[in-house]
């Protein structure tokens, strides 16, 4: 099977040169072909977007682009469409996920931007959406727009899937040319929405384009980052601040680097009937993309005094997990990714030897791992794959110090808590740096509107033109009709 | 070779169904642990009938009423094998199956099904509650207790016996239903008259007889007959079968 990447208006497949990816898992492979521009190409294409935006893309009414945006949306969701049976039959292939996650994830991340959901996007930034298409009066006198980049340069990063969909479309919406810059992990779906959106409306298509370099290629790179006025990148710090570092100093750079979420439960949680339930959503989130996502837990911290104890819950925890593993298998695993995985387990193993309160789940040739420790440890990444590690607390007080120190590194936190201690943490947790609160067994599904590391999606892209109350009355005076 | 590096712990195994279910986990490349309560030599014979049939064995002395001594079994089992895959509960306690003068209820007193509760009942009870803290670190095993059929069908009226296997089905399906959630199964494995063995030595010819006609496949059943349902039991073939009570008897009961 070959599948080809991107999306190039105005280029023909001929004109570009395609370098191949190989993808194999589940006894099935896949080669991707991925552009490889030259940097008169990449030039040209960067005009070629920013022209066809400005002429086309910022006239629309955003009423409009996010009907568009709502029936490519359609067209994915609908089981028998070309496209998503596509989707649905090489994701798995080239992200490693199992079939059942790569198709319930798909639907039910992509529920979040049909056109209400969209509409909540657009609300959470704008008080009034119509911002977006013409001055509108200010509260403090005068009249404000926004508009959005000429030329909008997404960088994503990692396999999750369609998770570059997020800031595309928060792109489109502020009306950007966009140039998206796929991952090799998961190379395929933005040029598939991409050539969606181009087959309903040909004239958008023309107003973005989606490409590809190889990682750490310094010299496409710096091409792309200086035809862009706004910046939105993906990845670990390193790569964004190399990234930072070439961009230009008068584009704007908005980076969402890596982060580690966790999960905290408090002992009203833990009675014999409920706990069972949350355990299991404790397990989806782990086995939803392999921990891969910036939202996904990689600690748990669990308080005692409940009917069920933290050591108990892990066992519960453990046992989903393998549950899951029947139903939603882990993909084979790399050599350096399992050795990662059993370098994890094993030096959790040595410390359980000399620490009573330290126990090891499972068996070592489980495709999962669950840790539980007695005493407070400090919030740190797991091996991933499946691998968490259970903290006894004795109270949910006592989870704040435990994560604050990182707070660069901050972002999800799943609580289950009554409503009064639910409050009371997130107070402490959001000091602390944490910027999304949620339920257990959504931590991979954040709402429509979800401010992205606790920045504005769409605000964060647009500048605004104010007509200051002062031209408007000075206006008044140039008016032939003024007596 | 089905049990290749798992551990098992058969009770009451020096004699009749416990030594041939210990042989057969042997055979399947187990390492067995033989329990027995006072004879050594029959199950030291046992030991070296699991060597010589292709896997390990250990002779391991314990009253499985007595939770102290259960125990220190467990403890050395962990010592020795450091994991326990898998546990049959097979001892009971002594019972002479004589239909011809057997004690009809109006002259059973309740001290007969107290040792017979205790026999089946509480040592099942505490060799489970020793045993878990072992299974439940991994996640994993499997609890197979020996019942009979005639809880299903009581041929005979054998009161305080029957009484007490009854009890330890519906023991076992609340354990099931408590340590599915942890990975742990539980089943009962329920023979029917199973000839030769110490206790049904006696049964005579025309008892024999008498089930044979009304049983589908027209015998009686041998210790080995009920070997492959238990282990079938234990191992991942019946990984998603738990609080089952799985009759052993030609198809005289079916349920």
């Amino acid at each position: 099977m070959i599948e080809r990447a991107g999306h190039l208006p105005a280029l023909a497949v001929g004109e570009v040169e395609w370098r191949e990816l190989d993808f194999a898992a589940w006894g099935e492979s896949v080669q991707v072909s991925v552009p490889v521009l030259g940097a008169a190409q990449a030039r040209a294409l960067a005009e070629h977007v920013r022209e066809n935006a400005r002429a086309y893309l910022k006239t629309l009414p955003v009423a409009q682009i996010v009907a568009t945006i709502d029936k490519a949306i359609a067209r994915l969701l609908d089981r028998d469409d070309p496209w998503r049976r596509k989707a649905d039959a090489i994701l798995p292939i080239v992200t490693g996920y199992d079939r059942e996650t790569v198709r319930l994830g798909l639907s039910g991340y992509l529920r979040t931007f049909r056109a209400p959901q969209l509409q909540r996007f657009l609300a959470e930034d704008f008080a009034h959406p119509g911002i977006l298409d013409a001055f509108q009066p200010a509260m403090k006198g005068g009249f404000t727009r926004a508009y959005g980049p000429e030329l909008l340069l997404h960088i994503w990063a990692g396999n999750v899937p369609g998770l570059s969909l997020w800031s595309l479309i928060s792109g489109l919406l502020v009306k950007a040319g966009t140039i998206g810059k796929v991952a090799s992990g998961e190379p395929l779906l933005a040029g598939w929405f991409a050539q969606i959106l181009a087959e309903i409306d040909p004239k958008l298509g023309e107003c973005l384009a989606i490409v590809w370099w190889q990682g750490g290629d310094v010299e496409s790179e710096g091409i792309w980052l200086a035809e862009a006025d706004t910046i939105v990148a993906y990845g670990g710090n390193e790569a964004l601040t190399a990234i930072r570092d070439r961009a230009p100093v008068t584009a704007r750079f908005l980076p969402h680097g890596h982060k580690i979420g966790f999960g905290a439960i408090s002992a009203a949680a833990l009675d014999t009937r409920r706990a069972g339930p949350l355990a299991r959503l404790v397990a989806h989130d782990v086995i939803r993309y392999e921990q891969q996502g910036c939202y996904s837990p990689q600690m748990l911290f669990v308080a005692r005094g409940g009917r069920v104890s933290p050591r108990e819950f892990a066992e519960l925890v453990s046992q989903e997990l393998a549950r899951f593993a029947h139903t939603h298998p882990r993909r084979a695993l790399s050599v350096a990714e399992a050795s990662g995985v059993s370098a994890w387990r094993s030096t959790e193993e040595m410390r359980a030897f000399d620490a009573p309160g330290r126990v090891v789940l499972g068996d070592a040739g489980d495709p999962w791992s669950v840790v539980c420790v007695e005493t407070a440890e400090a919030l740190a990444p797991s091996a991933l794959y499946r691998t968490l590690k259970v903290v006894a607390v004795d109270s949910l007080d006592d989870v704040v110090p435990l994560v604050a120190p990182f707070r660069p590194f901050l972002q999800s936190a799943a609580v289950a808590a009554p409503p009064r201690e639910l409050f009371a943490i997130a107070e402490r947790l959001g000091a602390a740096g944490v910027t999304r609160i949620c339920a257990f067994g959504q931590m991979t599904a954040p709402e429509a509107g979800w401010h992205n590391d606790g920045r504005f999606n769409l605000l964060d892209l647009v500048t605004i033109t104010e007509i200051e109350s002062t031209a408007e009355h000075a206006a008044d005076g140039f008016a032939g009709y003024v007596d | 070779m089905k049990f290749r590096d798992r551990t098992i712990l058969v009770t009451g195994a020096s004699r009749g169904i416990g030594a041939a279910i210990a042989k057969a986990f042997a055979a399947e490349g187990g390492l067995v642990f033989v329990n027995y309560r006072s004879s050594e030599a029959a199950a030291e014979a046992v030991v070296e009938a699991c060597r010589a049939a292709g896997g390990q064995a250990v002779a391991i002395a314990a009253d499985v009423t007595d939770p102290e001594a259960v125990e220190a079994m467990v403890a050395r089992i962990a010592e020795e094998a450091g994991r326990l895959d898998v546990v049959v509960n097979n001892a009971f306690a002594p019972y002479v199956f004589d239909p011809d003068n057997r004690v009809r209820f109006w002259e059973t007193p309740w001290a007969s099904y107290q040792a017979q509760i205790d026999g089946a009942l509480k040592a099942t009870y505490t060799v489970c509650q020793a045993v878990l803290p072992l299974m439940r670190q991994r996640g994993r095993g499997a609890i197979v207790n020996m019942a009979t059929d005639l809880v299903a069908r009581p041929s005979i009226a054998y009161h305080d016996y029957t009484t007490a296997k009854a009890a330890l089905i519906g023991f076992s399906r609340n354990l099931a239903t408590e340590l599915g959630p942890l990975g742990i199964r539980v089943n009962c494995v329920a023979p029917g008259l199973v000839w030769p063995t110490d206790a049904s030595r006696g049964t005579r010819e025309a008892v024999k007889d008498m089930l044979i006609a009304q049983t589908p496949l027209g015998r009686i059943a041998t210790p080995d007959d009920v070997t492959g349902p238990v282990l079938f039991l234990a191992s991942d073939w019946s990984g998603f079968v738990t609080g089952q009570t799985l009759h052993v008897d030609g198809g005289l009961v079916m349920a």
